[in-house]
């Protein structure tokens, strides 16, 4: 369809030239920037769920029946709702069978977030028009979904007004198109095929496009050059002269403008193709030439500071079978992968939210392939067969749990019950609070993470050990100093928190050291003779953020509404249970 | 001198920079955490014998009273009746400033060059005191514990602290504060195995005046004395939950009597 959009553009470019500058062209509607942590992961999601199709040699965008979604990784303001650009439609021949396809795949691991209507339902009747619903897509853009018989695929641009009647006009005259009725009752204007809406802004003025999902849209316009004093002096107010921008993939040009309610405005020359990205900086540090740590003043190398994890969240634990041999991921690669995880993680959290959690936009991620460096094919260990029979049995019972309403707290994870992440899941990186905090006084140093609020007091010189009877959560631990790296010992678990299958049994070393300024490396091996034939060790880095970041209270237990909803909610799934079954039983 | 090194006299060690070192592991001794004001010996929970007995005890609070505005002193007379259930403690939830310094257990002092850290064994409480950052005003963010800025007054480190939900109790009494408290605390060295602790409370909703409670905290000389995990997350749940188990153990909450 691209193709054949694109020869009829050939056509009315040529037809506008002939009539010259001045004239009416019809401009088209080029692209929609949207702002994504990973094109790639962008491209991947529309061509999924709503259709679209992936460009030969373009990871950053989508052809969408004729309009290109172009995606850029770029910080964030959050949604397109609010902005002059509310949002984007798609029309389907049967948009009942497109939701629920949407709502069976589900928020998790999709990150399909549907809006509902107040009664709950997801499609609702316009009359005089069509069907419709609303989704957003994981970056926060708006999308409605619609049945309109006369366009199927990508169906219009919706704006949100402070007056719709004048920026439908403005846009008129600075673009050119056909102002028509949609299902010949609603005011719009047709850029081809593709409709221009809008309607009026629910109260105050809308918020600039600028930084948030929608950043842009873009119109083609031919000869852009010869072109621009035209749209001058009809009121679009362009930023600088248009030019082919740096690294631009083709030698079409381009220019912004602010338009009505400070929706920005990119005019691009046909063929314009989005710019080849900036080669990703590189964060990962390993091949760093060797660093020495700054001392504490009492003379112990010096660890302290507030780290965060988030560069290293997405890293697999094991290698990916996909990636054998692979020494590192690409930069988009690695973009793509947090995004994925992130995506499937417990509610696929929208974009703005992720960003000022994570510090998306601060921390590259990691390039690495996996945590576990030994064994170095980066798997796990055989199980021994009393690790093999726990295995079983953790399943069996994780099954057994899986398959009735949870009865009390205890049928839950001890992380879900706020209690623990355990060792060494507590150190582990996660989607959000992933602040660590390390602070030192001569002999001890205090390792603090923010998710749960869990603090070790680590001494790093030699004491007693506890007696084998008093195990706990997260052991007892003996630190020590091996030049720059604190090394801790930790044993006497309780074994009720394992991290992939770990006993009580388990002896966990672990080693920090820094490895540049701003680099941690973290470094655990995992000895639990009864589980796995032999040790394994994994690694992975936290960054320095010391200058902004400081830990909030991670108060979890205090706030644990999920666990009231859980348990109310099992309760109420047991009555109506009972009810049905009183209901069969009566009925016989 | 070096840090850890024990003076001649008795008196605390020096840290590196020459201030107190307060490394170690302390505890305050009494029955604060019970009713920080005087109080005679009072009945428990039933079940749990002379064990649930609140034991008698004299007040730390300077001055004998604290002085609540009267709709306060009501309030705190509602917690008391209603501490099985509402105390934090019992939740085992965090337990605020100054409570987590005069619960029963020992916690531990790490000082650093610029922070120093506090760990609390219940409930996995913690504080960091900076003592390298401008105080900000307003607080950025309420929280149970707040936030705490220190800095050193000669031998007495100054804390002050502020920025509290509100929530947190100051014992077992129902006695209490609300989001405006600010609380400046003093520790001074009174010798190597004792601290005198201060705190003077602010909260002009709820108190008619600022006061203060003052008792030691004295260090733990058992030979590897530890602070102990104490995650009491579980033993909280049948309290909080119960009447949600599918065999329930509780009434719901308000249909107790």
């Amino acid at each position: 369809m691209t193709g054949i959009r694109r020869a009829t553009f050939v056509l009315a470019a040529a037809a506008a030239a002939a009539l010259g500058p001045g004239a009416a062209q019809a401009a088209e509607l080029h692209h929609i920037r949207i702002i994504a942590a990973s094109p790639s992961e962008a491209v991947r999601w529309y061509v999924r769920h709503l259709d679209c199709s992936p460009l030969a040699d373009r990871n950053d965008a989508t052809d969408c029946q004729g309009v290109e979604l172009m995606f850029w990784a770029r910080p964030t303001m959050g949604s397109t709702q609010g902005t002059g650009v509310d949002h984007i439609a798609f029309s389907y021949a049967d948009v009942d069978a497109k939701m629920a396809e949407l709502e069976a795949v589900g928020v998790r691991g999709s990150g399909v977030r549907l809006q509902r209507f107040d009664g709950g339902e997801t499609l609702r009747d316009q009359p005089g028009l069509f069907r419709h619903g609303f989704i957003f897509d994981p970056w926060g853009t708006r999308i409605e979904l619609l049945e309109d018989p006369d366009r199927q695929g990508f169906h219009q641009v919706h704006l949100s007004s402070s007056d719709p009647a004048a920026t439908l006009a403005w846009y008129r005259k600075v673009f050119g198109g056909k102002p028509a009725r949609l299902r010949g009752r609603k005011e719009g204007l047709l850029l081809g095929d593709i409709w221009l809406l809008a309607d009026a802004h629910p109260s105050g003025r809308p918020a600039p496009t600028s930084g948030r999902a929608i950043s842009h849209i873009a119109f083609s316009v031919p000869d852009l050059a010869n072109a621009a004093p035209a749209m001058r002096r009809k009121g679009l107010e362009l930023e600088g002269e248009p030019a082919v921008p740096r690294n631009g993939r083709t030698d079409a040009r381009q220019v912004f403008a602010l338009g009505p309610d400070s929706v920005t405005i990119a005019a691009v020359e046909p063929g314009f193709a989005g710019v080849e990205a900036e080669a990703g900086a590189v964060a990962d540090g390993r091949d760093a030439e060797p660093y020495k740590a700054p001392r504490t003043p009492w003379g112990e190398p010096d660890l302290q500071g507030v780290w965060t994890g988030n560069s290293a969240h997405g890293i697999p634990l094991e290698r990916p079978p996909d990636l054998a041999g692979v020494e590192s991921l690409t930069a988009e690669q690695a973009a793509a992968r947090r995004e994925r995880g992130t995506l499937g993680s417990i509610w696929g959290y929208e974009r703005e939210w992720r960003d000022t959690t994570l510090g998306y936009d601060k921390m590259t991620p990691s390039r690495q392939v996996a945590m576990i460096v030994d064994p170095p094919d980066g798997r796990l260990p055989a199980l021994t067969p009393e690790g093999g029979r726990r295995a079983e049995e953790a399943a069996r019972e994780r099954r057994r749990k899986a398959a009735r309403p949870p009865v009390g707290p205890e049928d839950l994870t001890p992380y879900v019950r706020c209690i623990t992440r355990g060792l060494p899941g507590m150190m582990m990186p996660g989607i959000y609070n992933n602040g660590l905090q390390i602070v030192q006084g001569p002999g001890f140093v205090a390792i603090q993470k923010e998710m749960i609020h869990e603090t070790r007091a680590i001494p790093t010189r030699q004491r007693e050990p506890l007696d084998e009877r008093l195990q706990s959560w997260l052991g007892d631990s003996q630190g020590r100093w091996e030049g720059d790296t604190l090394v801790i010992e930790t044993r006497r678990f309780n074994g009720r928190s394992p991290y992939r299958g770990t006993s009580e049994g388990m002896e966990l070393t672990e080693r920090f050291t820094r490895i540049g300024p701003a680099r941690l490396a973290y470094e655990f091996t995992v000895n639990d003779p009864a589980v796995w034939v032999r040790p394994w060790t994994a690694t992975f880095a936290f960054d320095l953020d010391d200058a902004q970041y400081e830990l909030v209270e991670y108060a979890c237990h205090e706030g644990n509404y999920g666990m009231f909803n859980i348990l109310s909610g099992a309760r109420a799934r047991d009555r109506e249970a009972a009810r049905a079954a009183g209901q069969a039983g009566g009925s016989q | 001198m070096a840090g850890g090194a024990f003076a001649q006299d008795g008196a605390m060690p020096r840290a590196w920079d020459g201030r107190p070192d307060l490394n170690g592991v302390w505890q305050a001794i009494g029955t604060a955490h019970w009713n920080l004001e005087d109080h005679p010996a009072g009945p428990g929970h039933p079940d749990l014998g002379a064990i649930g007995a609140t034991p008698p005890g004299q007040g730390v609070v300077v001055g004998g009273e604290i002085p609540y505005l009267p709709e306060a002193r009501e309030q705190r007379a509602r917690n008391f009746e209603d501490r099985m259930t509402a105390d934090p403690e019992a939740k085992c939830f965090l337990p605020g400033v100054p409570r987590a310094t005069y619960l029963p257990y020992p916690f531990q002092i790490i000082q650093g060059d610029r922070k120093i850290m506090v760990v609390y064994g219940f409930a996995d409480a913690n504080r960091t005191i900076h003592m390298d950052k401008p105080n900000p005003e307003p607080p950025p963010i309420d929280s149970w514990m707040g936030r705490s800025h220190g800095r050193w007054e000669g031998d007495t480190l100054v804390v002050e602290a502020a920025g509290f939900n509100g929530q947190a109790w100051f014992d077992r009494a129902g006695n209490f504060a609300g989001s405006a408290l600010r609380v400046e605390e003093r520790y001074t060295p009174l010798g190597r195995n004792a601290l005198q602790y201060e705190a003077t409370m602010t909260d002009p909703d709820v108190f008619e005046r600022p006061w203060k409670i003052r008792f030691p905290l004295y260090r733990r000389l058992e030979e590897n004395v530890r602070v102990l995990e104490f995650k009491c997350v579980e033993y909280a749940e049948d309290l909080m939950y119960g009447h949600l188990r599918k065999e329930p153990t509780r009434e719901p909450p308000g249909e107790e009597d």
